[in-house]
């Protein structure tokens, strides 16, 4: 049985994640992330060290971009695109899901 | 070894030129594919289309696959003599194929071949995803839940194995209805000092007989008598730790929220979300002779309308 001190991390908008963990999260190279900053669809909540962080509920539609750009060969100028679609639905099933258990 | 048709998993024919190959992986992909598809079994058959693409598009896979004839779908079978000696370049070893999938042989084939030529580069373990249900009274005072999977991992042969894994997880306070959890570290372990995959954790709440659940506030149905709605009441309302009373205002309609303030979910900053009551105003549907007086004198004496028309 393995160790009940696990490093963990709740993904969501209270917590937040390093630039080069997301990456490492991801599998994007630290210039795939940049250019989706430089195309404002990634957007950083501080910026310390010279470093940017991420909320952590970007861990999770960014991984799904990378599957989708691996499983899809995807275009890297059609990324910044995507990202916002993902966030978007993202957005409109939490507010459904809200809606529905309200 | 089962045999898996990879050709028939994209309904291409053996011969079929890479563009088709790619083609009719792009289509299926578009069907099956986990983000993008609803369908429950998508993500299997998702996993069936990847891995006949990784093989085919690969001119060496793809030959390496070719070698071992054609065979009917799970059919268990033996490759040629010497094909492990001559596609894993393990130079005629002898080698046993009975316990070994053949999406895992392919899979560590490629990256097999490479750490013979490339000095044992490193290969990062599998990232995964699990789902894990808790009640809402687990979620409230914080609970540890039992993992149990399935984990890739590669044997001292180079050879990806399936390894069961048992994990325990403290769930802290705060986590509330489809939230996520990352697990540093805790997904496949990797080979040749590469890095181990991720564990992700998806938190599903059972359904609560009473409570709903959005964020960390709570709701919960309050069903009202008309004179309760209509004169105000004091009634008593079940929170996750004791009742409380919550005083209804007088004259108040079906379907307002009344805040109990502090009595969700605790949130990660010490906070504590909502507890929401909706009114129902419920109309009883027998009545005794001297309620059926009382409702006939309350008609007769009422100026209320409650229609614009």
């Amino acid at each position: 049985m393995n160790s009940l001190h696990l490093e963990t991390i709740l993904l969501d908008e209270q917590n937040e994640v390093s630039f080069q963990e997301l990456a490492d999260l991801s599998g994007f190279s630290n210039d795939e992330l940049q250019l989706l900053v430089q195309s404002g669809a990634l957007i950083p909540v501080s910026s310390r060290e010279d470093s940017w962080f991420f909320s952590s509920h970007y861990v999770i539609s960014i991984r799904t971009l990378s599957r989708l750009k691996q499983d899809f060969e995807l275009e890297p100028n059609s990324l910044g695109l995507m990202l916002v679609f993902l966030n978007r639905i993202r957005t409109l099933e939490y507010q459904l899901n809200k809606q529905n258990n309200f | 070894m089962k045999f898996k048709d990879y050709y028939e998993i994209l309904g291409v024919s053996r011969t079929a030129t890479n563009d088709e190959i790619k083609k009719a992986y792009r289509k299926l992909a578009h069907k099956f594919h986990p983000d993008v598809s609803k369908d429950p079994a998508g993500e299997e058959k998702f996993k069936e289309i990847g891995e006949a693409y990784a093989t085919l598009k690969d001119k060496e896979k793809r030959t390496a696959y070719d070698d071992l004839g054609s065979h009917l779908s799970g059919e268990a079978f033996n490759p040629p003599p010497n094909w492990a000696g001559k596609q894993s370049d393990r130079g005629g070893q002898s080698y046993s194929f009975d316990d070994i999938d053949l999406a895992d042989f392919f899979a560590s084939y490629s990256k097999g071949n490479r750490q013979t030529h490339q000095q044992s580069q490193p290969i990062s373990g599998q990232d995964y995803e699990l789902t894990t249900q808790i009640s809402l009274e687990d979620a409230y005072i914080g609970s540890t839940v039992e993992l149990n999977f399935t984990v890739q991992e590669y044997d001292n042969q180079g050879q990806l194995k399936q390894v069961p894994h048992t994990l325990k997880v403290r769930l802290p306070k705060g986590v509330t209805n489809g939230q996520k959890m990352l697990l540093r570290g805790k997904g496949g372990t990797g080979a040749n000092n590469g890095k181990n995959g991720n564990l992700y954790l998806n938190i599903n709440f059972i359904p609560h007989r009473l409570f709903r659940v959005i964020d960390h506030d709570l709701y919960v149905d309050l069903a009202l008598t008309p004179w309760e709605a209509a004169l105000g009441a004091s009634i008593k309302v079940p929170t996750l730790e004791t009742e409380v009373h919550l005083k209804v205002p007088a004259g108040v309609k079906s379907g307002q929220k009344l805040r109990i303030a502090k009595r969700g979910l605790p949130k990660q900053n010490q906070e504590h979300g909502d507890l929401f009551a909706i009114t129902k105003i419920v109309v009883p549907t027998t009545l005794s002779d001297k309620e059926q007086r009382l409702f006939k004198e309350l008609a007769e004496i009422s100026t209320f309308n409650p229609r614009p028309f």
